[in-house]
């Protein structure tokens, strides 16, 4: 495997080029944020910040994965909304009924992205379009199930949300634990560093005899499991699934991404960059809260942000 | 400088023999799935529901017809749906007479206009994908609609575009004859000109354009322009067929238009198709919404045969040319 070294060299320096600049931004943020307000230097409003980035980071580690690729995954928010108003409204209240629901989500995440990733390789679609068109028919599949909020979840389910280890919350534990086994997958995994390789050179990769139909059933398999965690969590956060949950998810999963320094031509970039754009997305959006800032402007900064990063990481590739 | 058009051939833009094919399938398919709707449901063949449906293709058909040149060059346009909110907005956002009509159409297509350049620019100064690029200032553009409307967009449409929008000449409403206009003088500009020609090649192989003296960059952002003035005259007429304004007017169009010329033979990998596909595309799309509603099915099984067709448009047109 030694054809695979100079491609892994090239990724850490990009890679590392855009943790620098997450992190810059993200130190900055945070003396801006500690003049502004004094409650925004409580412990409980960091914490805060981390329980709030839980449901992002974990569709956004899903989304790393695919568009390391090349690929996309525009079903992420339909994903979500489905499988958050199957979780309240399958458990419907019932405590028993938590377990078997739970793996069952998680396990229709895993298959509806391999679904995608089968439509990948069988069609010969970009996944662009495939997750598209996805996205669409599971909305509308949600939303034969349920126009609104369906069923319930018993009270102690939302200690996924709320529940704290060792003082921290108990998502935010779980994501760095998360991403810390992805980024060792990718890095030291035969398949992970096949991800970079597809992504990188698609033909080089078909040429070498890389098993492509296996790294894309991983890639959009795992960004499937992940809209299952995801799910699970925002359920447990609102206490309720309703059709529109995800909504927002699609695009937000997006920024993060791109925000970390991963390029949407694929094959550079990594996971650790991710965390930190989640974490800057999300600090962001609380220093903007305490200034007061309506949630318009929020949207202004965020489309801003992606337009500066896109812009600062060219992409000298195909484009999508 | 070699002359564009004897690279083409004497016979036009070199359409492909499978391109061909499909200009005559889209038809058939579109009469026959009329003929089908018409025989389940004879209220489908109401004079009422034609008109209806009319009303309806042209809003979709103006804003595919800037999606496919985007598209022929290698692109494609997110953010023509934020484009015609911030047109319609625009259109409340006088005093809701005629004679303000001229000043709302100048600033709506410059908005239009602007989004395109900055689009354009995106893509090919800063190598940006096109799904991002316009993904960003789709968002930018919405959120500068939030904070001008404070969230409630109030005002009338004026007299003129509420006519246009929603009023027929005869049976044939006003916004289809705009359609029309609309979609011969870009059709001649994409067929016959000497740009159109350059859309052509630009999309089909960005290297070739160059080496052919092409000025490849601004070819594409023109692309994004005419997609972002076309978005914002059809934000103008929809918001005249709706009559009220609220800040998602145009919501889903992206998609919709995306859809409608993939449908029509428009290959997102650039270079093919054309605007008559498109709009083939269109009513296309449009008749299947209307035909879902007719028989009583639920709405929401539009929602999911939007996402069948457009995997299975995208499969049916990659698959024969791989």
């Amino acid at each position: 495997m030694t054809a695979l070294a100079p491609i892994r060299l090239s990724s850490r320096v990009r890679k590392n080029q855009g943790v620098l600049v997450v992190a810059v931004l993200l130190v900055i943020l945070l003396i801006f944020g500690a003049f502004i307000s004094d409650r925004f230097r409580t412990t409980s409003n960091i914490l805060n910040i981390f329980e709030q980035s839980t449901g992002l980071a974990l569709v956004s580690l899903g989304q790393t994965l695919a568009i390391l690729t090349g690929g996309i995954d525009l079903s992420v928010g339909s994903m979500i909304s489905l499988l958050s108003t199957l979780t309240s409204g399958l458990i419907a209240g019932k405590v028993s009924m938590v377990p078997p629901v739970a793996i069952g989500i998680l396990l229709l995440g895993l298959l509806i992205g391999i679904c995608n990733g089968l439509l990948i390789i069988w069609l010969r679609v970009h996944p662009l379009i495939v997750t598209l068109g996805m996205s669409a028919v599971l909305q509308g599949i949600v939303l034969l199930y349920s126009l609104g909020p369906a069923g319930s979840v018993p009270p102690s389910f939302n200690f996924l949300a709320y529940g704290k280890v060792l003082g921290l919350p108990i998502g935010a534990v779980f994501i760095l634990v998360l991403f810390l086994l992805v980024a060792l997958f990718l890095r030291y995994a035969r398949l992970g560093r096949y991800i970079y390789a597809v992504g990188d050179d698609e033909v080089g990769a078909r040429l070498m005899g890389l098993p492509r139909a296996r790294v894309m059933l991983t890639v959009y398999g795992f960004s499937g499991f992940c809209c299952g965690l995801a799910a699970i969590y925002l359920t447990s956060r609102f206490s309720v699934g309703q059709p529109y949950t995800g909504l927002n998810y699609t695009l937000a999963s997006i920024t993060p991404v791109v925000v970390g320094g991963t390029l949407l031509s694929g094959g550079k970039g990594g996971v650790f960059g991710t965390l930190l754009g989640v974490y800057l997305i999300s600090l962001l959006n609380n220093v903007l809260n305490f200034m007061d800032v309506s949630m318009h402007y929020q949207l202004i900064a965020q489309g801003l942000i992606v337009i500066a990063a896109v812009s600062v990481y060219v992409e000298k590739k195909k484009r999508v | 400088m070699v002359d564009v058009s004897q690279a083409r051939g004497a016979e036009g833009p070199a359409i492909s023999m499978k391109s061909r094919l499909s200009s005559y399938a889209l038809p058939i398919f579109l009469i026959a799935l009329i003929a089908v709707s018409g025989i389940v449901s004879p209220a489908f063949l109401s004079t009422s529901n034609i008109s209806n449906m009319l009303l309806q293709v042209a809003p979709l058909g103006i804003v595919v017809i800037g999606q496919a040149f985007v598209i022929i060059l290698r692109g494609l346009d997110l953010s023509v749906s934020s484009v015609m909110a911030t047109a319609a907005v625009i259109a409340t956002g006088f005093s809701g007479q005629n004679s303000d009509v001229l000043s709302i159409l100048l600033i709506a297509v410059g908005i239009g206009i602007a989004t395109g350049l900055v689009n354009g620019w995106l893509v090919t100064k800063r190598s940006v994908s096109p799904f991002l690029a316009t993904l960003a200032t789709m968002i930018v553009l919405q959120g500068f609609r939030f904070a001008y409307t404070q969230g409630a967009p109030s005002g009338n449409v004026p007299p003129l575009f509420r006519l246009i929008g929603s009023s027929t000449w005869h049976g044939v409403p006003y916004n289809m004859m705009l359609l029309v206009v609309l979609a011969v003088v870009f059709g001649v500009v994409l067929a016959k000109s000497r740009f159109g020609r350059e859309v052509y090649i630009t999309g089909g192989n960005p290297t070739t354009a160059r080496l052919l003296g092409i000025n490849a960059d601004r070819v594409t952002i023109i692309g994004y322009v005419i997609s972002g003035a076309l978005a914002a005259i059809a934000g103008l007429v929809l918001s005249g067929y709706v009559g009220i304004v609220d800040n998602w007017v145009g919501r889903g169009f992206e998609l919709d238009s995306i859809v409608a010329a993939v449908m029509g033979g428009i290959s997102l990998s650039g270079g093919q198709g054309g605007i008559l596909g498109g709009l083939f595309g269109a009513a296309i799309l449009v008749v299947v919404f209307n035909a879902v509603l007719l028989f009583g099915l639920p709405v929401q099984l539009q929602i999911i045969i939007k996402g069948m067709v457009i995997v299975l448009a995208a499969a049916f047109y990659v698959r024969r040319r791989i």
